[in-house]
Formats: structure tokens, C-alpha cells, sequence
């Protein structure tokens, strides 16, 4: 619906403020849910004592509410962590999504293509196999070896699809494809040779934030908040990139460092959300399209918007896996790629094209 | 404003063919320099190598005096802009918001420098007449639409030197003008240089004094238009016969192609038995004698000074032509000449020309080769009017039409006669 005249610009940035406001009211309500939610039942009043117990001013408020010590210890060790999980997992994933279709001009890239994901997936599969119990400064084996083994993959698919002094995209994207089928059979190779961890295995590869707990949380989220800063810093130009390298170099942006920079934040970010949660698939896909959806391909407001976003359908979905057979849970990963697969067909389906990718001829 | 570029033993090699072997130019600032050759020429990547885009296998590009290789993205992208070919666009971005994008290289430190970035996008949306789009998105555009953006960008760059390849060729004729009006206007008002790879030869002559020519990934020639575009030069680059002239209404040299490639082609079936003598030249006959010919008639034509575009007709389509010296009466040897072209011919026809004194003779002649039987045509409109010999061309043409002579009003006309009557 083409608006004209110069009331347009005024309607963009009062959609986009309507944007952000309703997807932190959102991301809230989707907290309070987590937490309420779930095999033991705390009342809402309860939930809101205990979250706002730090603030002393509104201790007042919930004079006549009892918690008891095991509602309290629910809330701060089990679900808060893991709402809080869960939250920097699908913003991670879904910020990684936006940058990898931006910087591929590829709407069907995702944290999975370039085999960030399978070497994430092999390095923790392969800390598991051998003990996985080994600390290491201030890390379980599993978290360390699935980052070394995330950022080694992007570094080399990198290298590997070097041309002279430049690295095309096109060739980027096809040596991920190639590394990350290599490493996903070799992850099924040792998965097949698992033996007495293959229970462990398996079920950390359907993906899930269901080991959560306040150290892993305080361990990824400097990953989290540095990534995001890096790749934020270079909104703009992630935004001239989508007119093509060789335009973006015309522009003075320095192509080769702004993507050596912003593909090791994105590959941070991936390595840390993959190692703590396993495989989650098509949050990454799925959200950054809603967003350009509604707001368009600019990168300033669809990185944080997608980040939000990441966060709210992430702890939704984990709520829902906690739910819905309770006491027991599903991965959430099989939440996510089974509500998230048929919606991306809906949109491909509704939209013929998606936003900011004209793929049609 | 304006940027002195070299461009020292530029090479460039793919899978060890050379793409560039040599290239070597040097340009003042504020020159507006054509770039031609042929597809496959080597033009783009030259363009390519200079805004650095390509990497050369050896040579140098210079700025100012200063190695390209030394200069940052950001120092080089405030003074190079660059118009590429493929403009294709695959994103929801608005028009406006792909312009402002040309702002890019000047937004680090803009806050202290106080640069009205929306006021330069504005001027640039405006000059290239993309304003009324710049809510549109940009891959909604049309080819040339899509064009002007793209040159609206370059523009917000605030470039010293101005790349474009190709600039005109999505465009419509009246867009063509307007872009190469601005290029030109940059020019001259802020000095910007300015290379553009160009396909339309008489297109560029019109906006551009210096030429390079290239063919094979070499400079075959560089200087002004007398210098570039020869026959020579363009038989050798282009592989075609080329006829150049001046244009008769700029002056300017101008580049027909197709003498050797059409004529001799379109010459076979040509016999003496069609062959229809049109008498005199000028503007009036031009266009019969080109029905004529694109009907398949064998002509000839007369006789006509040199000056004349008659003239010029048959000497590009090598059609036999009595010439008689300019601003003369027929003589009678021309007369004789020009009654035995009009024996060797099937019908004789007659174009709207004007007669005066210096031309009666040659309706004479026409009267001769009508009383021997030859058929004529005559173009009987306004007769009056073109009469400048106080009524002896009329009684003429009043003679002729006595003696059955087929009088026409216009080309289809003549062109029905011939057919019914063959």
C-alpha cells in the first residue's frame, strides 16, 4: 500500500516505535507465562513477589502474598535461568539468521549453512564421546569444544573459498554446504559409534535449554552481548552490503574486514548458543523475514527487532515443550521446526515473494 | 573537484588470457572522456581495474599522483563513484533509501562537519528526476528507472571522477539526452572526470571531446573525434565498414555503419531490367529514391552537386550519379551524360524539386527520353509553387501531361505505378 508525499517517512518511524514497543510488552508477558507455567503451578501473584523482591519499594505491593521456599526456588534456579536461556539462544540464532541472509543476499541462509552449526555440533559431540565432564576454565568440555569447533568451520570455509584477494559469496555459501555435509556425517559416524552416551547425544542434538542453570547463562551471555554489539556497529553497513560487494566497496565500505568481523560475531554467536542448546532449528530462518516483513530490510531496526523476536518465540516454544506432556518435556527443537516450517511455507506461499528479496524473475 | 588519473601499463589476465595487455592513458582533471570498442573490448574491466573493483595483474592506477592501492575504501569512494552496468536491484529498500546510500563514505565525523546529508540526496533525487519515485521500492523500478537511482547515488557521492559504463543502456532516447546533459554539466560546472563506456558512437560524439578506443584489451587510439573515429580505426576495433560524416544539422562526426555489410547484399537482383532513374536531388528525393531502393529497384540519379544528400545517397549505396559542379547551370556534356542514364532506364521519375533556370535543362532532357518512349512519373503537387522559372516548368510538366506521362502526389503512389506496370 504506496503512501505518498512526505507523511510516509513519519508513518515508517511510527510503525517501527509501534514495532519495538510491542515486542518488549510481548517479550514480558512471554517471560511472566514461562515462569507461571509449567509441572509445579505458582500463581502469578507469587511469580511477580518473588521477581520483584529486589526492588524494596514495591515490597508493599505483595504484603499479603506467601511464597513458600521450594515456589521461590523454583522460579530463581529453574525456570528464570531458563526463560533467561532460552532467550539469549533465539536472539543469538535469530540475529545470526539476519546477518547471514544480509551479508548472502540469500533468503534461505541460516546459521546452518556455512556448517557453523555442524562444527559447533561436531566439537560437542566429540566432548561428549570422550568424557565430557572436564572442566575447563570456567567451561564444561561440551561448550568449548562446540565454539572451537564452530569458529574453526567458519574460518575454514572462509579460507577455502578464497578467490585471489576476494571471497564471493556465491562461493562462500557452496563450501559451507560441502563442509557442513562433511561434518554432519562425521557427527553420524560417531554418533553410530556412541554406545552407553548416545541417550546424552541424541538428545542434545534435537536441542533444548532444559539443563539451565545461572552459570551457563552467565557464561554465554558476554558471547551474546559481544556479538550483538559487533554486528550491530555494522548496521549500516550490512545495509549498503545488500546492494552487492562490489557496490558496497564503491561505496567505501571495506568489504573483506566488515565480513571477516561481522561472520566471526555471527559464528560466536551461534557457537554459544549452539553448545549450551543443541540444534534449534528455523528460529534463525524464520524470524528475520517476519521482521522485514513488517519493517523492511533495513538493518538498524532488524537486528534488534530480530533479536526480540528470537527471544519471545524461543521461550514460547520452550514453555510449550515443557507443557505439553508434562512432568516430562519435549527437545525443543522439535517445537520450533514443526511450528516454524509450516509458517515459513505459509509465508513463502502468501507473500510469492519475500520482502527485500525479489527472487522472482 | 576535478582528478588527474594515470593509468600506467595497465594488464589483466583470466586463466592466462589477457583481458588487458598494456593499457596506458593519462588524464587531466576535468576532462569528459568516451570509452569505445567493441563487446568483449576490454571496457568494463578496465572500469572494474580503475575503481579498483579488479584487481590488475600488473600496472598501476594513480589518483592525484597517488597509487590507487594506497588509498582506503572510504578515501577512494569520496572520490570515485562508479554507474555499473548490471544495476539490478533483489532488496525492499525505498528508492530514497538506496540514494542516501551514496552518503555512506561521508557519515564518520559528519556530526562535527555539519554536512546537510538530506539536502545533498534531495538535489541529487531531484536533478536526475527520480524524486517522485523515492517512496517507491527500489526493485519495483524499470530498467531505466533503476538507472537514474543508481546515478542519483553516484551523484550523493560527490565524486572527482565519475565512472559509468554504460550508462544509456536501459534508457529511452529522452532519458539518454538528460543523463548525458547532466555528465556534461558536471563537467563543466564542478570539473568532475568523467569515463563512460559507450556503445553509441553518435551519441558520444555529441556529449564528449576526447575518445579511447579499444580493441583487444589495447588503446588503439586516443584523442578527439578526428583522431578516434576513422574508417581505419573502426573497421579495425569494431570489424565493420564504417561511413563517417558530418552531421548536417550539429556538425558533429557521425558513424554509419553497414556500407560493406548491406549494400552489395542488397545489390543482388538489381538488374538494368528494374532499373528507375530519379532526377535531381536534395531533401525531395531522398525519400523515394530510399523506397525505391528498399523495394528492391536498381536506380541511378542526377545529376546532383556534390553538397548534395542525393549525392551522398548514391555514393554510399554506389549507385551511378551525374555530378555536376555546384552552383552551375547543366552543361552539355552533363545534359548528354544525363540523357543516356535515363535511356539505360525502365521509367524516369520526376521528385517534388524546385525548378529554376539552372535545372530547366534537365526537364528537357526528360521531354527527350519521354518522346522515345520511356515512361516517366511525375510528382504533380504544387507544381506551381515550385516553379521558379515564370511558368516554362509548368508548361512542361503540361506537355507531359498530354503525352501520357503518370502524374503522383506522393512515394506510394509511385511506387503503385511501377508495380502495376511491370
Amino acid at each position: 500500500m504506496p503512501l505518498k508525499g512526505s507523511g510516509k517517512k513519519k508513518i515508517a518511524r511510527i510503525r517501527r516505535g509501534t514495532l519495538f514497543l510491542s515486542l518488549i510488552l510481548l517479550l514480558l508477558a512471554t517471560v511472566f507465562a514461562a515462569i507461571v507455567l509449567g509441572a509445579a503451578s505458582i500463581p502469578l501473584k507469587s511469580a511477580l513477589a518473588v521477581l520483584l523482591s529486589p526492588f524494596t519499594g514495591l515490597n508493599g505491593l505483595f504484603k499479603g502474598v506467601e511464597v513458600t521456599e521450594v515456589q521461590r526456588g523454583i522460579i530463581l534456579q529453574l525456570r528464570l535461568p531458563r526463560v533467561i536461556q532460552a532467550a539469549i539462544v533465539g536472539a543469538s540464532l535469530s540475529l545470526a539468521g539476519a546477518v547471514y541472509q544480509g551479508l548472502f543476499r540469500n533468503p534461505m541462509a541460516d546459521p546452518y549453512v556455512l556448517g557453523v552449526s555442524s562444527g559447533a555440533a561436531l566439537g560437542a559431540v566429540a566432548a561428549m564421546l570422550t568424557g565430557g565432564t572436564l572442566l575447563f576454565a570456567g567451561f564444561t568440555a561440551v561448550p568449548l569444544f562446540a565454539f572451537i569447533g564452530g569458529t574453526s568451520t567458519i574460518a575454514l570455509v572462509y579460507y577455502m573459498s578464497r578467490v585471489g584477494k576476494f571471497v564471493p559469496v556465491m562461493t562462500l555459501l557452496l563450501s559451507g554446504i560441502a563442509v557442513s555435509a562433511f561434518l554432519s556425517a562425521i557427527v553420524s559416524l560417531l554418533t553410530y559409534f556412541a554406545g552407553e552416551n548416545l541417550h546424552q547425544v541424541v538428545f542434545w542434538m534435537m536441542g533444548g535449554v532444559s539443563g539451565a542453570n545461572w552459570s551457563r547463562v552467565v557464561a554465554m551471555l558476554p558471547y551474546a552481548l559481544i556479538g550483538f554489539c559487533c554486528i550491530y556497529y555494522y548496521a549500516r553497513e550490512l545495509n549498503v552490503l545488500l546492494l552487492g560487494e562490489e557496490t558496497a566497496r564503491h561505496l567505501g565500505v571495506n568489504t573483506e574486514r566488515v565480513k571477516i568481523i561481522i561472520l566471526a560475531a555471527a559464528s560466536l554467536l551461534v557457537a554459544a548458543a549452539v553448545s549450551t542448546s543443541g540444534i534449534i532449528g528455523f528460529v534463525g530462518l524464520v524470524v528475520p523475514h517476519l521482521i522485514r516483513i513488517a519493517v523492511g530490510p533495513d538493518h538498524r531496526v532488524l537486528l534488534p527487532a530480530s533479536a526480540l523476536l528470537g527471544a519471545i518465540l524461543l521461550i514460547a516454544a520452550d514453555t510449550l515443550a515443557r507443557n505439553i506432556i508434562a512432568p516430562a518435556e519435549l527437545p525443543v527443537g522439535i517445537i520450533t521446526s514443526m511450528v516454524g516450517a509450516p509458517m515459513f511455507i505459509y509465508l513463502l506461499k502468501k507473500r510469492k515473494k519475500l520482502r527485500y528479496f525479489n527472487t522472482g524473475g | 573537484m576535478s582528478l588527474n588519473l594515470k593509468v600506467h601499463g595497465l594488464s589483466i589476465e583470466y586463466d592466462s588470457a589477457a583481458i588487458l595487455d598494456g593499457i596506458n592513458f593519462e588524464l587531466q582533471g576535468g576532462e569528459m572522456v568516451a570509452l569505445l570498442g567493441p563487446n568483449g573490448a576490454g571496457k568494463s574491466t578496465l572500469l572494474r581495474c580503475i575503481s579498483k573493483a579488479l584487481e590488475p595483474t600488473k600496472g598501476t592506477v594513480f589518483f592525484n599522483g597517488r597509487e590507487a592501492g594506497s588509498l582506503t575504501a572510504g578515501e577512494l569512494a569520496r572520490q570515485l563513484a562508479v554507474v555499473p552496468q548490471d544495476t539490478g536491484v533483489d532488496f525492499d529498500f525505498t528508492v530514497e533509501e538506496v540514494i542516501r546510500m551514496g552518503r555512506f563514505p561521508y557519515y564518520k565525523g559528519s556530526r562535527k562537519n555539519k554536512i546537510n546529508h538530506e539536502a545533498i540526496v534531495h538535489t541529487a533525487m531531484e536533478i536526475t528526476g527520480i524524486l517522485p519515485l523515492r517512496h517507491r521500492s527500489a526493485a519495483t523500478l524499470s530498467g531505466g528507472e533503476r538507472q537514474r537511482m543508481v546515478f542519483a547515488r553516484a551523484l550523493c557521492q560527490e565524486p572527482e571522477l565519475l565512472l559509468l559504463d554504460e550508462p544509456t543502456a536501459n534508457l529511452d532516447i529522452g532519458y539518454q539526452w538528460e543523463l548525458l546533459d547532466i555528465v556534461q554539466r558536471l563537467n563543466r560546472e564542478k570539473g568532475v572526470t568523467v569515463i563512460a563506456a559507450i556503445h553509441d558512437l553518435n551519441l558520444a560524439t555529441l556529449f564528449f571531446r576526447q575518445f579511447i578506443l579499444l580493441a583487444d584489451g589495447k588503446v588503439l587510439a586516443f584523442g578527439s573525434a578526428d583522431e578516434v573515429l576513422t574508417e581505419e580505426n573502426i573497421l579495425a576495433s569494431y570489424g565493420v565498414q564504417a561511413s563517417i560524416f558530418r552531421h548536417p544539422l550539429h556538425g558533429r562526426l557521425q558513424v554509419s555503419v553497414g556500407k560493406d555489410s548491406m549494400s552489395p547484399l542488397q545489390k543482388k537482383g538489381r538488374g538494368r531490367e528494374k532499373r528507375v532513374h530519379v532526377i535531381g536531388g536534395g531533401q525531395e528525393a531522398l525519400p523515394v529514391l530510399e523506397a525505391l531502393w528498399e523495394k528492391g529497384y536498381s536506380l541511378s540519379l542526377g545529376p546532383v552537386s556534390r553538397e548534395d544528400s542525393g549525392y551522398n545517397f548514391a555514393h554510399f549505396s554506389d549507385i551511378p550519379v551525374i555530378e555536376n559542379p555546384p552552383f552551375s547551370s547543366i552543361s552539355d556534356e552533363t545534359y548528354q551524360e544525363h540523357l543516356k542514364l535515363m535511356h539505360e532506364s525502365k521509367w524516369i521519375v520526376l521528385p517534388p524539386i524546385s525548378f529554376g533556370e539552372g535545372n530547366l535543362r534537365n526537364l528537357e532532357a526528360m521531354a527527350d527520353a519521354i518522346a522515345q518512349g520511356i515512361p516517366g512519373i511525375v510528382f504533380g503537387d504544387k507544381v506551381e509553387e515550385r516553379d521558379f522559372t515564370g511558368g516554362k516548368a509548368v508548361g512542361i510538366l503540361e506537355r507531359f501531361k498530354e503525352q501520357g506521362v503518370l502524374f503522383v502526389n506522393n512515394t506510394e503512389e509511385v511506387l503503385d505505378c511501377l508495380k502495376n506496370n511491370e
